[in-house]
């Protein structure tokens, strides 16, 4: 187990942000943690890094226990950060630095050695486009640009875990496409990837397992897909379909609401696409499109929560 | 080396604050010392080795004491919570770094800035004595940086000050007026009241003597303005010189004398340093970091 939280309590005065939370990373997972702003995701976070101090619970980190009852232990702290890497959330860096000396500051906390550290920062910058702006002041960087310096801040020590909070936050949709190709990559070479996001298309693809926060609590945690289905068994399916020719519902039981001349969204309880075929054959028409409408992030909260 | 003090430093060295100050002690120096080389050479006198120590120490003394003093006090007071806005230092803890060799190394830093400024105010005041006919001696070496030393600590009480701003005011732009508000409140409103207290009752007490009123002037320093550095080093220096009210005449001391001769006012600083950057770094390695 890479990440191990049991219990985990933390109030913000009288907001619980952390209500009993238990969540297990295994190694090698892309675990992707869901959650609406304000679910606990960015505390839960800051807990297992040591940055902010839970009430109670316990959390153990690339196996070592870091925290028990209201107190972490440092020494284990500093050890296990060693090979874990952080990407926070609306971070800006030093300004004043070029990302070869951001790189290789960090680098220096790690204790790597000044040649190797200028290595590492080379491979770093080359793997994520910024080697031709190294001598570029940070302060005068894209957003897309301090989100991929920030990717490879947490990738200094090579480590087990990469902790990722909100990565995608604020790019373009090339921005995504190549930050989750960057995360399947880093998943590939062995690491564990462990990174929340309040957008459930941030985390399709490329999330082997899903956890999903709400008002502090673990609500559901499993693969996506098994998640999404979960959903649809239980909020019913909503099917879009598009035939040739106008037909008619009556008598289905199935709810159809015209979307167009020959274009329907139907409601049902399960998914009835193969006797949609038959129905639609029946009457004389054709499919041209038929797609089940994906649920979004915030539907299947509310029907979990419910 | 300890982690983030290079970063630190050079961070501190960048800001416009900083350059600010420098530059303003530069220029407030230039005139003061021209004035008093164009009323040497009217009154005909030359300056002793002692007047021109007298003249250094009350210089260095005025300029970096309110100065420096904002400096020190405007660095402390967002040193923290402008860290936690920016996210960087999310970034520096989520190392293996140890949260007190963190703050250390940023404490240092600044330390050394401060250092720095206060260098800079004495290279320049020993210009300017220079420039009057002064001569520099060994003595006046030694003193100088002996004094380097006790307005390094007031600042440093002021930099642990604004520590404990800093992590108890989140906004780094609120702390800023908030360290400002201060500044100008119990640093220099609060102490000209307890001057003004101080004269009102020499003036009842009839007793019109400068030397009485400069006793009354130190006993209600002491007492009412313990918590101000500023104040306890203007005690301090006080004493270097055997006439305050004419330095070109007057003997000189030495720092080291004036020190032993006030060492309430030297504890007040000392005590009250340590007691806020006590606070300071607890509150520090306690704090949520978001």
């Amino acid at each position: 187990m890479v990440l191990k939280i049991e219990g985990l309590v933390k109030n913000y005065g009288d907001v619980k942000a952390l209500d009993g939370l238990d969540l297990e990373v295994k190694q090698g997972q892309v675990y992707g943690f869901l959650g609406p702003n304000g679910a606990g995701k960015s505390t839960t976070i800051l807990s297992t890094l040591g940055l902010i101090y839970p009430q109670h619970g316990r959390i153990e980190l690339v196996g070592l226990e870091v925290f028990r009852d209201g107190k972490y232990s440092e020494d284990s702290l500093v050890e296990v950060k060693r090979k874990v890497g952080y990407m926070p959330e609306h971070a800006t860096l030093w300004d004043f630095l070029t990302p070869m000396q951001t790189l290789d500051i960090i680098g220096e906390a790690f204790g790597i050695p000044g040649r190797e550290r200028r290595k590492r920062a080379e491979e770093l910058l080359k793997l994520l486009n910024l080697w031709e702006v190294r001598d570029k002041k940070v302060g005068k960087f894209s957003k897309g640009m301090r989100q991929r310096l920030l990717l490879a801040q947490s990738l200094v020590n090579d480590p087990e875990l990469l902790i990722l909070d909100e990565p995608m936050t604020g790019l373009d949709p090339s921005g995504i496409a190549e930050f989750k190709d960057i995360i399947k990559d880093l998943n590939r070479e062995g690491k564990t990837v462990f990174f929340s996001s309040h957008i459930l298309a941030h985390v399709e693809e490329i999330c082997d397992t899903v956890g999903i926060i709400v008002k502090g609590r673990l609500i559901a945690e499993d693969r996506l897909e098994t998640i999404k289905r979960e959903f649809l068994r239980k909020a019913g399916y909503i099917i879009i379909l598009e035939t040739n020719k106008p037909i008619s519902f009556e008598g289905t039981g199935w709810k159809a609401t015209p979307l167009g001349e020959k274009k329907y969204r139907i409601a049902a309880p399960d998914d009835i696409r193969e006797e949609l075929h038959d129905f639609v054959a029946s009457q004389g028409a054709k499919i041209l499109t038929m797609q089940v409408k994906e649920p979004s992030l915030e539907e299947i909260f509310l029907k979990i929560v419910e | 080396m300890i982690w983030g003090f290079r970063l630190e430093f050079k961070q501190n060295l960048r800001t416009k604050k900083f350059w600010v100050i420098i530059g303003l002690m530069g220029i407030l120096y230039i005139p003061s010392f021209y004035l008093m080389k164009s009323f040497l050479l009217q009154s005909g006198e030359k300056i002793t080795n002692e007047a021109a120590m007298n003249m250094l120490i009350s210089s260095i003394t005025g300029m970096t004491s309110f100065f420096v003093a904002i400096l020190a006090l405007l660095i402390g007071a967002t040193a923290i919570n402008s860290e936690i806005e920016k996210g960087t230092l999310r970034i520096a803890m989520s190392k293996p770094i140890k949260r007190l060799h963190y703050i250390a190394g940023k404490f240092l830093a600044h330390s050394l800035v401060l250092l720095i400024a206060l260098l800079f105010s004495t290279v320049v005041s020993i210009l300017g004595v220079l420039y009057i006919g002064g001569s520099l001696t060994g003595r006046l070496v030694g003193d100088v940086l002996l004094l380097n030393m006790l307005l390094l600590l007031a600042m440093i009480q002021l930099v642990a000050l604004g520590y404990l701003i800093s992590t108890f005011i989140k906004s780094a732009t609120t702390a800023l007026g908030f360290a400002l508000a201060v500044m100008f409140i119990v640093f220099m409103i609060v102490p000209s009241m307890v001057g003004f207290l101080a004269i009102k009752d020499t003036i009842n007490s009839q007793n019109t003597s400068m030397e009485e009123l400069q006793q009354i002037q130190k006993y209600y320093t002491t007492k009412y303005l313990f918590y101000d550095p500023i104040s306890q080093i203007k005690v301090i220096t006080q004493d270097v010189s055997t006439n305050v009210q004419n330095p070109l005449k007057a003997g000189y001391r030495g720092i080291a004398y004036a020190i032993k001769h006030n060492m309430v006012n030297f504890a007040h600083i000392l005590w009250l340093t340590v007691l806020y950057l006590a606070v300071g770094f607890y509150r520090f390695l306690r704090m949520d970091l978001r």
